[in-house]
Formats: structure tokens, C-alpha cells, sequence
């Protein structure tokens, strides 16, 4: 049979169409991820007993596979009444997933904020609210920057699993494809491909920022 | 505010402070009149550097009182705001904002703790910057100055908040030797112009050409309180002349 | 269904899941080292074309690749079984990330080793091998263990190729009887036991191997 080239690149504009879903999903995932881990990691640095069940909600998604989470996602929320579409489920499930991950960038951009810089703040007099704002955030914003957009990148690579639950990103669009055609390795590499370059450019992306970043802040 | 008030720029009294269980201030008691320029030294863990965080309310005492110029530290959130106002702090570690330029460093609290506008305190802070000799490094970056540059930028940073008082704490320890001079010639310079000290500093030649008075602190508790001739050619204490030794050899 | 029986289904897939692993860990630990190695010491042409292996391994979304082996390979003349491509394609993206450990270690050595070697007359070959890989592996063994857990995560997905691993178990198990809750949240902890304590493990070695923070000079 042999791979079809012809085919292959005529598969090329059907699997683009849905790269909007795709972007869709990753950008959305992404910015709810940081929501619920800015969140998390706040609740952490509170302590105490709430603290701890933060922190080992933490772990416990560190330690368990995506894939399993959005099964548990779609299969549960049902049987309890709660019907959401696949799309709402799968952006859930990542933005959850990787708030465990975000968490940990959050708390190491803080971390690495030397203490003196509020007591500067605070021995000239500068406000809580406007320390945060113009002292702390700005310098968190910028340790966090790379790590985030290497983070974005995983989610952007993890969209792809949404095609289990029959999300028509670019991996689902793929598969359709292929049961129409009975033609598997043309799309499927199709999407792989364009998948990594999605990945190496954004990969680009933020490194360009890391270097501008570290220049800018030199020592 | 009684008659004496009127020349005292900060008057500790009968302060105590612990961390925990340990006594890190043991009754201190202390009167800065205006003007004075007073060296505290003494071994590390002395409790110097508490002392002088206490007085513009880094950290928290728990006993006695600080007043500066007849307003009281801890009294309430407004008198406190208005007493820290009152004095600039000077980091051993610079403790300069990374992300900004020295000059929006100098700014920063002008324009958003005393609401002034953009030019008026960029013009401010010009003229301050240029009284450490470092105007032509304005739109720079903290990190691309050497030490003792960041030092420098960091007095004017505190001055532009107009202090009745600075405070310095071991302003010269992270720098290396060749850049300490540039920094104690600032310090100096602003002591010759009149400026109320209080310094925690280990450079004994500057505190024999500056200070008014050297205060030597040792476990928690001042020890010995005498102008510099006096201190460094014969301290009445033990410990003192224990740690001048040190210190010489 | 008790919840006994369901551990016990589960259970059945945990061999496939650990040869799944094991097998991928013959592909990614050569290919973590050999890569790292050879990033770190050639240049020019050559570097390049480490780099583009190293990426596409890396930076391809791992579901996809699996699918394109696994389906497209058979396409032109080469049939490799399930296992095989499971182990080669979750090896390979391990090992990628692997090698960047590899590499970041070897480059984040302080230079006076390779010169202190180089003036007691060692070869290349020999600093490498007895000053510098020693001590960028010991650095790097954290990011090693997490990426041994991110391994066993990605397992989940051999099941999409067919393979009996827990996760297909459980989804067998679920087709059979309709017990979404108890199957998936079994699912999701028998992972969990599997990854957790070797997180524990993790930070016990990073904290062996992580020197006293030295002290922040301001700025």
C-alpha cells in the first residue's frame, strides 16, 4: 500500500481547520490551570490543616496520569447528575490537572524573591497593596515567565488527548479521517507533524522571552 | 511633647524584644538629639541590627518605647505609618528593586506614597542621585552597577523620602574592599551636612571620623556608651576592649 | 461488584504496566546519556543534528507518536508489536527529556573540574567519564526520578494501543459492569500508590543532594 504522499498533504487543510479547537482548548486550559494554581499555592502558603490537604492535593495529581483524570472526569460527573459537553470536561480536566503543576511555579517565583525586597518596600513607607503591585509581582511575573510557557507547551501537547473523549481538535479530526478513509498513517502523521511544530515554535517563543528576560535582569 | 522633644529626633525607651524565648533586647534605652551621629557596634548577634529594624518598625518589640520626634512607633497603624516616615533605611544588602531603574528606585515611593507627579520626582531624585556622585547612571539597571554603586543608589533611594533620620544597617559589609571608601564618603559627606545617623557599621575609622557618639552593644544590653576618643583608646569595659582586639588584629 | 474484585482487575493490568515501563527504560536511559553526551560535546553541523533527534523525541506530543508508530510504520513494511512500540516510542520521549537533564547537569559543572582534570593529564574521554558525568548525574537524580514518574504516568495511553495495562483493565472492567465511580477512583489511587512513594523517594535524594542553599545577596 505504501504512504501516500498525495493524500497525506490533501489531509493537511482538514486537520487545520481544527486548529482552533486546539488553540482553543490549550489557551483556555492554560489560563484556568493558573487560575486554580495561583490559588492553590496561596491556600498552601496560608498553612495549617487546610494547608496540607492543599499540598497533598498536589502531590496526588502529580502522581496520577492525565489520561485517568479525564476518564474519571467524564465517566463520574454523569452518574451523579452532572452532565457537561466533552469540550467543558476535557478543558476541566487539563486546567485541573495542571494546576498541580502551576502551583509549583508559582511558589518558586515567590520563593525566589528575596525577603529584603518587601522590607525595602515596607522601610520607605510603600503600602501592602502597592508593594504587591509594583514590587513582588513584577519580579514573580518575570521568574514565572519561561516556566509557564514551557508549561503552555505541555498543555498545547496534551490537548491532543481530548480525542478520547471525541473533542474534534486537530488528533480527533485526524482519527475521523482515517475511519472515513480505512487510511490511518497519513492523517495521524499528518497531525503528528503538525503538532511538533506547533510545539518547537512556541518552544522558540518562550525561549526568545528566557534570553530577553535574563538579559534585561543581567546578575 | 515636653521642651526636649523639640531637639531629640528618636527616644528609645526601656525596650525589650525576644524571639521566642530568646532576649534579643534587654532594656534599651537611647535619645538621638538632632543632628547626632552615632556609630552602634558590637559582636555579631549583639542585637544591633534588631535595634535599629525596631526603630522605623521592621520588627516587631515587646516592650517599651520608640518615639520619633514625639510621635509613637506602635502606637496605632496611622502614628506608625507617620514615625517610619520619619526615617530611611540603608540595607546591608542594598535590597534595590531588580526590575526597576535606578531612578523609577529612587521614585517609587514618591509617587506612590507621597503622590507627587512623574517629573516633579524624577527632578527630585536627580538631585539626590547626584549628591552620591552617580547622576549619570540614572536609567540603568541595579544590575549592571558594581556594589558599591547599588549601595550609593540605595542612600538616595532612602533620601528622597526626606528622613529626619537614617539609618544604616552594616551598610558597607557586602561590598568588596575597594568599593566600601565610595560608600562611607556618601555617608560621610551627608554627616558633614548635618544629617541624624544611627549606623551599625564595623568600620572603626569611620566611626572615629564621624561619630558623635559610639554605643557598644553585647548580648542584648548597650554596654558602653562613650564618644570615640574615649571608646577606642580606653573602654571602660571588658568586653569592649575584648572585641576592640578583635577588631585590631 | 466488590471493591475487592475491582483492585483485583486492576491488579491483572499492573505486569503490563511494569514491563511497559521497564522496557521504555531500555530505551531511555541509553538514549538520555549517548544524547546528552553528544549535545554537550560537539559543535557546529554536528550539534545540530543531535538537536533535531533530541526534539522530535522531545517535543512531539507522545499520544500522537504512539498512534503514528503504531499505525503508520505497518504502512511501510515495518510491523513492530504493540509492546515494542509502547517501550520504544514512551522511551524515546523519556529519554529526550532525559538527555536535556544530561546536558544541563554536564554544562552547569563548574569549569575548574574539566580544567583541574586537564591539568593532571587526563583525557577527554577520561574527565568525562570520571569527573564530569559523576557528578552531573548525582546533581540531576532528582529530575531523573520525576521523569521515572512521568514515565509511568504516560503508560496509561499503551492502553489506547491495545495493551493490558491497568488502565484498559479498568475500562474493560467498567464495560462490563457499570460502576463508573468505584473503578475509575480505584484506578486513580492504584497509580497514585504506584508513583507516590517514589516522589517521596525524590525529595528524599534532592535533599541529599541539594547543598545548603547558599545565602541571597540581595538584588
Amino acid at each position: 500500500m505504501g504512504f501516500d504522499l498525495d493524500f497525506a498533504i490533501a489531509t493537511l487543510p482538514l486537520i487545520l481547520r481544527a486548529l482552533d479547537m486546539t488553540l482553543l482548548v490549550a489557551v483556555t486550559s492554560c489560563i484556568g490551570a493558573a487560575a486554580i494554581g495561583f490559588n492553590l499555592e496561596i491556600l498552601r502558603r496560608a498553612g495549617g490543616a487546610f494547608g496540607l490537604v492543599v499540598r497533598f492535593f498536589i502531590d496526588f495529581i502529580r502522581a496520577t496520569p492525565i489520561l485517568v483524570w479525564l476518564y474519571c472526569l467524564y465517566f463520574i460527573l454523569p452518574f451523579y447528575g452532572v452532565r457537561l459537553s466533552a469540550l467543558t470536561v476535557g478543558i476541566a480536566g487539563l486546567s485541573l490537572y495542571y494546576s498541580g503543576y502551576l502551583a509549583e511555579v508559582f511558589k518558586a517565583g515567590i520563593d525566589a524573591i528575596p525577603k529584603g525586597q518587601a522590607e525595602a518596600a515596607q522601610a520607605l513607607g510603600i503600602g501592602r497593596r502597592d508593594t504587591v503591585i509594583f514590587v513582588i509581582a513584577p519580579q514573580m511575573l518575570r521568574n514565572i515567565a519561561a516556566p509557564m510557557g514551557n508549561y503552555f507547551v505541555s498543555i498545547l501537547k496534551a490537548t491532543p488527548y481530548l480525542a478520547v473523549l471525541a473533542v474534534p481538535e486537530m488528533l480527533g479530526e485526524a482519527f475521523d479521517i482515517a475511519s472515513d478513509t480505512y487510511r490511518y498513517a497519513e492523517p495521524l502523521t499528518v497531525a503528528g507533524i503538525t503538532f511538533l511544530a506547533l510545539a518547537l515554535i512556541i518552544s522558540r517563543g518562550v525561549k526568545w522571552l528566557e534570553d530577553r528576560l535574563a538579559t534585561s535582569s543581567a546578575r | 511633647m515636653d521642651q526636649s522633644d523639640k531637639d531629640t529626633v528618636v527616644r528609645i525607651d526601656a525596650l525589650q524584644k525576644w524571639y521566642g524565648a530568646f532576649h534579643v533586647l534587654k532594656d534599651i534605652s537611647l535619645t538621638v538629639p538632632r543632628g547626632a551621629r552615632i556609630v552602634i557596634c558590637g559582636p555579631s548577634g549583639s542585637g544591633k541590627s534588631s535595634l535599629i529594624r525596631c526603630v522605623n518598625g521592621l520588627e516587631a518589640y515587646q516592650q517599651g518605647t520608640i518615639d520619633l520626634e514625639g510621635v509613637r512607633l506602635g502606637e496605632n497603624a496611622a502614628q506608625t505609618t507617620l514615625a517610619r516616615r520619619k526615617t530611611g533605611m540603608v540595607f546591608q544588602s542594598f535590597n534595590l528593586f531588580p526590575h526597576l531603574t535606578v531612578l523609577a528606585n529612587c521614585t517609587l515611593a514618591l509617587r506612590r506614597v507621597s503622590g507627587m507627579a512623574r517629573g516633579e520626582a524624577d527632578e527630585l531624585a536627580s538631585q539626590y542621585l547626584e549628591k552620591v556622585r552617580i547622576p549619570e547612571q540614572a536609567h540603568k539597571y541595579p544590575g549592571q552597577l558594581s556594589g558599591g554603586q547599588q549601595q550609593r543608589v540605595a542612600i538616595a533611594r532612602a533620601l528622597c523620602m526626606n528622613p529626619r533620620l537614617m539609618l544604616f544597617d552594616e551598610p558597607t559589609s557586602a561590598l568588596d574592599p575597594e568599593m566600601i571608601k565610595e560608600v562611607l564618603d556618601v555617608i560621610t559627606g551627608l554627616a558633614k551636612d548635618g544629617m541624624t545617623m544611627l549606623c551599625v557599621t564595623h568600620e572603626m575609622g569611620f566611626a572615629r571620623e564621624v561619630a558623635d557618639e559610639v554605643v557598644f552593644m553585647d548580648h542584648g544590653s548597650i554596654v558602653e556608651k562613650a564618644p570615640p576618643d574615649q571608646f577606642f583608646s580606653q573602654p571602660c569595659h571588658p568586653r569592649a576592649r575584648e572585641f576592640l582586639n578583635t577588631l585590631l588584629h | 461488584m466488590t471493591t475487592l474484585d475491582i483492585w483485583l482487575g486492576i491488579l491483572q493490568g499492573c505486569r503490563v504496566t511494569a514491563s511497559v515501563t521497564l522496557y521504555a527504560l531500555l530505551f531511555a536511559v541509553p538514549f538520555g546519556l549517548a544524547f546528552g553526551i553528544a549535545q554537550y560535546l560537539t559543535t557546529g553541523l554536528l550539534r545540530f543534528l543531535v538537536t533535531c533527534v533530541i526534539e522530535f523525541w522531545r517535543s512531539s506530543a507522545v499520544i500522537i507518536l504512539l498512534f503514528v508508530f503504531y499505525y503508520a510504520l505497518p504502512v511501510v513494511g515495518v510491523t513492530l508489536s504493540a509492546m515494542t512500540v509502547a517501550a520504544m516510542v514512551l522511551g524515546l520521549n523519556t529519554g529526550g527529556y532525559a538527555s536535556q537533564a544530561v546536558r544541563a547537569g554536564l554544562q552547569t559543572l563548574d569549569h575548574g573540574q574539566k580544567e583541574a582534570g586537564q591539568a593532571l593529564g587526563l583525557s577527554r574521554t577520561a574527565i568525562l567519564v570520571l569527573i564530569e558525568l559523576p557528578q552531573a548525574l548525582l546533581v540531576m537524580s532528582p529530575t531523573f526520578i520525576n521523569l521515572l514518574i512521568q514515565l509511568i504516568k504516560a503508560t496509561s495511553l499503551v492502553s489506547l494501543i491495545t495493551l493490558t495495562d491497568m488502565t484498559f483493565r479498568a475500562k474493560e472492567i467498567s464495560q462490563v459492569h457499570y460502576e463508573p465511580v468505584p473503578i475509575y477512583l480505584s484506578l486513580l489511587l492504584a497509580y497514585f500508590v504506584l508513583c507516590y512513594p517514589i516522589t517521596l523517594f525524590g525529595r528524599w535524594v534532592a535533599q541529599r543532594v541539594t547543598p545548603g542553599r547558599e545565602v541571597r545577596r540581595g538584588v
